[in-house]
Formats: structure tokens, sequence, C-alpha cells
């Protein structure tokens, strides 16, 4: 049934009017709004859950921009659902979470309101059933994602990493939008209308295709796309800003870098896949090639680095990359396992991974370390987080009978039956995630081996954390046996339709697992898996110091990121003095010439050719006032003083007012009488402040200016031939001659005409009052701006 | 060009009509209230003579602009510019000091909160105020913003028919705005 349309706006709103609220609970209930906004969040999730009781599936739009065919748009199905249900589900959790673990801390009203503002973003991308309502989620959940990491705002490695996180996630968005564009125009060539309307795309990918295909554009799409994608989760070589999100608090850690937001990729990768790859595709399209070969190249590179990574949340941030890695390469695959594989593991993922990154803050805020190497035998202190660690593990690790067993056999299916189809260089595909899942399942059985063992000496004293840290990562680990149990529950319920989302023609298909009870080749792959990794397991150290020993230079991804931003800002550096070097006449030159340069760009770009020359037309006694000008014009280049110049400037000045008045304009001249009047008379004022450098110009600067001169100088005639050639079908002119003046026959109020007989100045005070109100704010603006300048620098300030 | 910085530099306008005057007052101790019109002065007595009328011409002649703008040539903005002009003069003849003590009464000197410039500001806040208050009004009565009315009055004695515009209003907001901005622009650049 259509989704009731009070219930969608309310849900992803909720959570934006409730952060704008944040300060105001804060005042009031301090650290308790934890609680507060975790309710919100609860209502949230009842919503969603009232949304997916009632079988709610369609669109709700909301008009936004019709002139540019932007609606508000929300489009609710299986994977929209899923996605709104981690968003608020996790939410809940996170937010009771941080009642405990941000005992104490700063910026809690700052910290509270933006995770709900993330919350309502999140929710938006999930929800959002326009291209141009999605790309604005898209964008808010990346700068809610830049003040959560940058939350302790002195420490370098906060500003660093969520510079980092901003610079990739946007710059990707970006891409993503280009590509939103481009889809756009296509829906225009083949609907006839352009649309930004997903479902509308969806329904129409045949046609819409054909027209991508037709112009060429099919590939770049699916490419800027896939950027988008890649960087939002962490795909490699834009893996590198998730590691360093972990300096944002444990809870931000759990709920955006491995629950959430970066699922926001793997859900545009699920929400085209039925686009980009329509039924009885090739299994090694264009789609295919870029997306699982993106996926398992991440799976595996992610799953090395966490191996090779000597902190726990480090190890946790590669392992997400890794398993987004396994849900793409899942997506990636022309086959419905595939598809299997990338929709169960959405589910599985955030389950496990918030269970552990949870864990990993108790660890961290209980035994004050996230140092490997310094970190065992938890499980004395730590009881009840080392049973929720240990479920976890093994089921991120793909032990059966555990939940994320289910979901990588899934994917070993689509890759085996990839190779089969494809035969040859296919073959790769199974070895690739063989030996992703030989690293995962290493670093998953570290992670907890933590909790075991002996306790090393570095470890000091670990205390029990409080109720509300506790009982989030329990639910969470119960949520892993409970897949685990009954896998096929959730299945039926959630992840089937979440399959129909990012199937081809949608329809309505479900699909069951279960317990392996005969060799097939994927049970061989598993089995391979977990016995090279028991195997290796006892050379984990050697590893570790062998992965980091092998990480230097330009095979880091972080190499080319420091290199591109160092870059970036030596180049800065290097130019803003020669820009901005507080001199006026180097600002002119630098603004004058810009304008110039961009005005003349745009007229050849655009193709305007200059009106032909015919005749001057002009009357002598006109000719002779604008031929003194000139001569005015020409005795200032060579005034010997500022005094002299600024006097013949003022020749040329008011030999304009006198071509205005021949020309009938006398408002025009006598504007410009009095404003030359004063003009010269400020110049007057400040002439001994101006440096004198009078007859003393070096040779290349004399040719610099003459070229900035001649720029503007042929800038503005071009501006005034092509604007005084162009003719409009319907003159404004003749409105305002005929409405100025007094009607002819009227009462004793008029108020559809001017009632002046002074046109110009009708149009300044009635007309056009507007632009005249706009005007005088500006000069309002100047004068407070001169002001505050000089009382500024009378004070001694500089800066 | 102020008259501060005058003593520092060589009196280069300085007539020999003008010395004369000038030596004429001793007394040590000059009233705080009187300006000295002479002391310090760079400019000649011709300038000083023609500016003292010349300025309340001009001033007339901006008001008249400004009245007349609706029907004949001038309107708010030429009328304001010609007032700065006019006060301008007044700056650049009798310098800064004048204005401030003369002709406001107030002697403080280099305060900086001082009533001149204190005055131009609230001159081009309250023209602000005006224009838009002048534009909100039509909105009491139902029309858009920045409508504006002509209202003709008949059987005035003396005129006739007199006509009434609100477009006045709005005018008058620009004529205070751009006063008050021109002159806060030249007393503080003229200070410098």
């Amino acid at each position: 049934m259509q989704p009731t349309p009070e219930v969608v706006l309310a849900v992803v709103f909720l959570p934006f009017a409730a952060a704008a609220f944040v300060p105001f609970v804060y005042r009031a209930l301090g650290e308790r709004t934890a609680y507060a906004a975790a309710a919100v969040a609860l209502v949230c999730f009842g919503l969603v859950s009232r949304l997916y009781l009632a079988g709610a599936h369609g669109t709700v739009s909301v008009e936004w921009i019709p002139s540019l065919g932007v609606s508000l748009a929300f489009y609710v199905d299986g994977l929209a659902l899923l996605i709104a249900f981690l968003a608020s589900g996790v939410g809940v959790l996170i937010l009771t979470y941080s009642g405990g673990y941000m005992h104490g801390e700063p910026g809690q009203a700052k910290y509270y309101a933006t995770l709900l503002a993330f919350m309502g973003s999140m929710l938006g991308v999930a929800l959002a059933g326009d291209l141009v309502a999605l790309f604005v989620f898209w964008e808010l959940t990346s700068l809610s994602s830049y003040l959560l990491i940058g939350h302790y705002t002195s420490e370098s490695d906060s500003m660093y990493a969520s510079r980092k996180s901003m610079l990739v996630t946007v710059a990707g968005g970006l891409f993503m939008l280009v590509g939103f564009v481009l889809l756009s125009w296509a829906s225009g060539q083949a609907l006839g209308a352009a649309t930004y309307s997903v479902p509308v795309l969806l329904d129409n990918a045949e046609a819409v295709r054909t027209a991508l295909e037709n112009a060429g554009l099919f590939v770049p799409v699916l490419l800027l796309v896939a950027v988008g994608a890649a960087t939002k989760s962490a795909q490699v070589p834009f893996h590198i800003w998730l590691p360093n999100a972990m300096e944002a608090p444990t809870p931000v850690s759990a709920f955006l870098h491995s629950a959430t937001m970066v699922k926001a990729g793997v859900y545009l990768i699920g929400r085209f896949r039925p686009f980009f790859l329509p039924e009885g595709a090739l299994p090694l399209g264009e789609w295919t090639l870029a997306i699982a070969v993106l996926g398992l190249v991440t799976m595996t590179v992610a799953a090395v680095l966490a191996v090779g990574s000597t902190d726990i949340k480090e190890l946790l941030a590669y392992s997400t990359a890794s398993h987004l890695g396994l849900i793409i390469a899942g997506f990636g695959f022309a086959n419905e396992y595939g598809a299997e594989a990338g929709a169960f593991h959405i589910l599985n993922h955030a389950s496990f991974k918030a269970a552990l990154f949870l864990v990993a803050g108790i660890v961290a805020h209980e035994a004050g370390t996230r140092k490997i190497d310094h970190l065992g035998g938890l499980r004395k202190h730590l009881p009840i987080t080392a049973v929720v660690a240990t479920l976890a593990s093994l089921s991120m690790a793909g032990i059966p009978p555990f939940n994320g067993f289910y979901s990588k056999e899934l994917l070993f299916e689509a890759a085996y039956d990839a190779a089969v189809h494809v035969g040859g260089v296919g073959w790769l595909f199974p070895v690739v995630a063989v030996l992703g899942s030989v690293f995962t399942f290493l670093y998953s059985i570290k992670f907890a081996s933590l909790f075991f063992g002996e306790v090393p000496d570095e470890l000091g004293e670990v205390h029990r954390p409080p109720l509300v840290m506790l009982v989030p990562p329990a639910l969470l680990g119960a949520l892993v046996l409970a897949i685990s149990a009954s896998p096929n529950t959730f299945l039926g319920a959630l992840v089937g339709d979440v399959y129909a989302s990012v199937l081809p023609g949608g329809g309505h298909h479900s699909f069951t697992v279960s317990l392996p009870t005969e060799l097939t080749p994927y049970v061989l792959m598993s089995t391979i898996t977990i016995a090279i990794g028991a195997v290796s397991f006892p050379f984990y150290d050697r590893l570790h110091r062998g992965i980091r020993a092998a990480l230097r230079g330009p095979l880091r991804a972080n190499w080319w990121y420091d290199g591109a931003v160092d870059g970036v800002e030596a180049l800065s550096a290097a130019a803003t003095p020669r820009i901005q070097n507080g001199l006026l006449r180097t600002y002119a030159t630098w603004a004058l010439a810009g304008v110039a340069a961009l005005g003349l760009a745009g007229y050849v770009a655009s193709g305007v050719s200059l009106p032909a020359f015919t005749g001057v037309g002009l009357a002598p006694a006109m000719v002779l006032v604008l031929l003194v000008a000139v001569v005015g014009a020409v005795a200032v280049d060579i005034a010997p003083s500022h005094a002299a110049g600024v006097l013949t400037l003022s020749i040329l000045g008011f030999m304009v007012a006198i071509f205005y008045i021949l020309a009938d304009a006398p408002d025009l001249a006598l504007t410009q009488l009095v404003v030359e009047t004063l003009v010269l008379v400020i110049f007057l004022l400040v002439l001994d402040q101006l440096p004198a450098f009078y007859g003393e110009g070096r040779l290349s600067r004399t040719v610099r200016d003459g070229a900035v001169a001649t720029l503007v100088g042929a800038m503005v005639a071009a501006t005034v031939l092509v604007t005084t050639s162009a003719t409009p079908a319907d003159p404004i002119a003749e409105f305002l001659v005929e409405n100025a003046g007094v009607p002819a026959e009227h009462g004793s109020v008029i108020l559809n005409a001017g009632g002046g007989g002074n046109v110009v100045n009708v149009i300044l005070v009635d007309f056009r009052a507007f632009d005249t109100m706009g005007e005088i704010s500006v000069v309002g603006m100047a004068a407070l701006a001169i002001l505050t300048l000089v009382r500024m620098r009378e004070r001694g300030e500089t800066q | 060009m102020s008259g501060r910085d005058a003593s520092a530099r060589p009196a280069e306008g300085v007539d020999l009509d003008h010395v004369a005057e000038d030596a004429a007052p001793e007394d040590p101790a000059p009233d705080d209230d009187a300006y000295d019109y002479e002391a310090g002065s760079e400019t000649t007595v011709v300038a000083r003579t023609v500016v003292r009328f010349v300025v309340p011409i001009t001033l007339v002649t901006a008001v008249a602009l400004l009245l007349q703008g609706h029907n004949l040539p001038g309107g708010g903005f030429i009328g304001a510019v010609l007032t700065a002009a006019a006060v301008t003069l007044i700056y650049v003849i009798f310098g800064l000091d004048y204005v401030r003590t003369a002709v406001l009464g107030s002697p403080r000197f280099g305060d900086p909160d001082d009533l001149a410039v204190s005055i131009y500001r609230w001159m081009f806040g309250l023209g602000l105020a005006l224009a838009a208050t002048s534009g909100l009004a039509p909105i009491l009565f139902g029309y858009e913003f920045l409508t504006q009315a002509v209202v003709f009055v008949e059987h005035v004695p003396l005129y006739g028919e007199l006509e009434f515009a609100s477009a006045l209003a709005f005018d008058l907001g620009v004529y205070f705005t751009v006063v008050g901005a021109l002159l806060t622009i030249v007393a503080e650049v003229g200070a410098e």
C-alpha cells in the first residue's frame, strides 16, 4: 500500500527538529539529554516499524523546486526500510550508550544535536525518492560526520581526520551529483520530460539506459555514481578516511562509521543495481567489471590492512571497509546469489560490527588503551563484554553457524557462479574472495583473542562498564544470535524485500539459506578459508609486522592524499602573497584583469557577434565634447603628479556630464556632476596617503598595467556594443513611459501608475524601488565597513 | 587637509591678507566653545568667503532637487550627493574641527564616539529604516511590498490642486541613507 505521507515526513524531519531543541534540552537535563535523544530515535524507529507493518511501498512527494523538476520525494521499499531500521534502531542504542560513554566529555549539546541531525540525514538518504533530495541528504551526512569526527576541536589529529573525511566524501558526492544530472538529462531524452525521480528512472530503466548508451554516457555515469558510493563506503583507494575517522568518540564510530553512514554508498549501489544491471545482462558487463572488482579488491586490501593494524578501532575501521567491499562485490555480480549476499550482509554486518565497536568503546573506556599489544585476558574483568565480542567476532570471521557465515557463503556462491560463466580470468573472483576471507578470519580471531589468554604487563586496572554501556552491545549480540539461530525468519521478514529492491524488474522475491549438508564448491571455499586461517593464525604477529614493513611510500593511499593536500597548501601559500599583498593596486590589477578576462571569455564562449559599424551619427557638439574627454583621458596618463592626474580625470567626468545634457538626460547629468565633484573632493582628501610613484614606473609594470587597461577597456566596449545592439521583442521602456506619468483621467488616488513627470525618478522610487532599496543598503554597508576598518586601525588592530 | 596636521606642514595656501588678519587675536586662553576661525587654516580668505555663500545655496538647491524629483530632474540620490558635497566643502575649507566644534558644538576632538560621525551613522540608519517602513506600509493595506500611491488634494488655497506621492517617503529614506553614508566616509577618511 501507499505510505502515509505524514509518517514518512515525520520520520525524516523529527530528528532535525529535535536537534534544534537539543541546546535547550541540554540546559534543562544536562547529561541526561542522551536519553531524550534516544527517545526521539525510538519514536523514529516506531514510525519506521509502522511503515513496515503497514506494508508500505511507494512514493510520497512534496513540491520543492517545481521549476527545475525537483521535488522532496520519498520512496519506500525494502532497501529503504532496512537502512531506515538500521539508522533509527542503532540510533536508539548508540544514543543510550552515549549517555554512559560521554560522561564528563566537553561539547555534549553539540554532540547530541549533530548525532540527531545525522540520524535525520541518514533516514533522508534511505527514503529519498528524488536524486536531488538524495544528494542533499547525502551531503548532510558528510557534514554531520565532519562535525562528529572533529568533536575534540583542540586536537590536531581530530582536525586532520575530519578534514580528510570531508574532502574525500564531499568530493565523491560531487561526482555523484554530476552523474545524477546526466541521468536526468538522459531521462529527458528518453521520456520527453527530464526527471529526478528515482522510481520513474527505475521503472523506465530500459529507455533511459538506451538514451545514455546512444550518447556514449553509460559508462561515465556508472563510474560517476560508483565514485560517489566508493568514497562514502570507504572503498579502495578512497578507504583512507575511515581509519582516521576513528578519532571520533567511539559511539560515533559505531553509528556512522560502521552501521549507517558508510552504508550509504552500499545503498546507492543497491539502489542503482536494477538500473545499470538489467535482466539478462552479460556475466562480465560494465557493472560487474567496475563494481564487483572494486568490492573484491577493497575486501582483500582492507582485510590485509586490518591485520596490519595496531589499534583495535583501526582494526575495526579497516574491517568495516573490507565488509562493505563484500557487500558491494555481492551487488556487483550479475547473478542472484550476489544480490542475496549483499542484501543479507547489510543486516549481518550492522549487527556484529556495531556490537564490536561498542565493545571497543568499552575496552578503551575501561582499560584506558586501544593498543592491541597492550590488551589481553580482558575476559576476567569484562565477562559480558567478552561474550558479546566472541559472538560477534566469530560471526565476522564467517564461521558457521553464525550469521556472517551465511552471507559470506552466498558471496562465494556468487563469485563461483560468475567464474563458471565468465571462465578464464573470471576464476580470479573466487580466488580473491577466498584470499580476502582468510585475512578477515585472521583479524576476527585476533580481536576475539584479546579477551582470552594472559593479561599483559602494560594493561592497567580495568573497570566495570556502567549498565547503559553494556545493554546496547548485549542487545546487538542478541540480534547476532537471533539471526544466526533463525536466518530464514529475518530473510522472509526484511531481507527478502531488500533483495527484491536490488533486482531488476521488481516483483516479490525471497530466498532461504541453510547450513550446508553436502560438499559444494563454495562449501569447499569456506573450508579452505577456515583451514588456511587456522593454520596461519600462529604466525599472526609475523604477518602483522610484514604488512607494516611493506607499507611505505607510494604504496600507501595516504601518501597520495597527504602529498596532494600539502601541495595544494603550498601552492596556496605561494600564491597568496602575490595576489593579496596588502597593496590596493595589486588587488585592483587581479580583480579587474580577472573580471575582464572572464567577461570576454564569456562573450567568446557564447559566440556573440559585435554589431557592424554604421557611422557615428552624432551631432557635432557631441563629437566635440567626446573629443575633449578623450584628450582628458590621454592627459591623465601623462600627468606628472596625483593632483594633476585627479584634476585631469575630472575633465573626463565633466565632459561625460555635458554629453548627458546634450543627449537629453538631465537626471544623469545632474548625478554625474555632483558625484564627479564629490569624488574629486574625496580624492583630494586621500591624495597624500597614496604612494607617489608617478613617472618612476618600471617598463614591465607599465606594460602590465597597459595590458590590464586594454583588457578592461575591451571588455567594457564589447559589453556596451553587445547590450545596446540587443533588441528585445517587448521592450519594457514603453511600459515605463506609458505608466510613469499622471494618467489623463484619474481619481484622487492613483495606485497603478507612477503619477510623476520624471520617468527616471519614478523608476527609481516606484517601478524599481526594490533595486533602489538594495542599492541604499549597499551604500549603508559600505559606510559601516569603512567606519569599522578605520576605527580598527585607530585601535591598532591590523587583522 | 584637516586642521590638525596643518601645523606640521608649510602653509602653502596662506597669503598676505590671511597673515594680517591672523595676527590680530593674541588671547592666550581662548574660550573653549568659541572656534578659532582663523588659526591653523591653510585656506585663503577668498575660499572661505565663497564657501560661506555657496554652502547655504547648495543646501537649498539640494532640498529643492529632492522635493521636485517626482516631476522634474532631481531626486533623493542627487539631492543627497549634493548635500554631502556641500558639507564636504566645509570640511575641506574649514577643517574637520570646525564642523565638530562650531557647527555641532562638541569640543571633544579625537573622541572615538565623536558626535558628527554618530549623527551621520544615525542618519543612514534612519534613512534605511524610513525606506523600509515606507515599503512595508502598503502591506498593511493589502498591497505588495513597496507599492507607491499618489494622492491628489483638490481646492487647496493658493495652490489649487496638490499632488502627494508616497514615493517621497521612500525618496527621503534614500536621501538620508546616502547623506549619512557619504558623510561618514568623508569624515572618517578625512580624519585619517
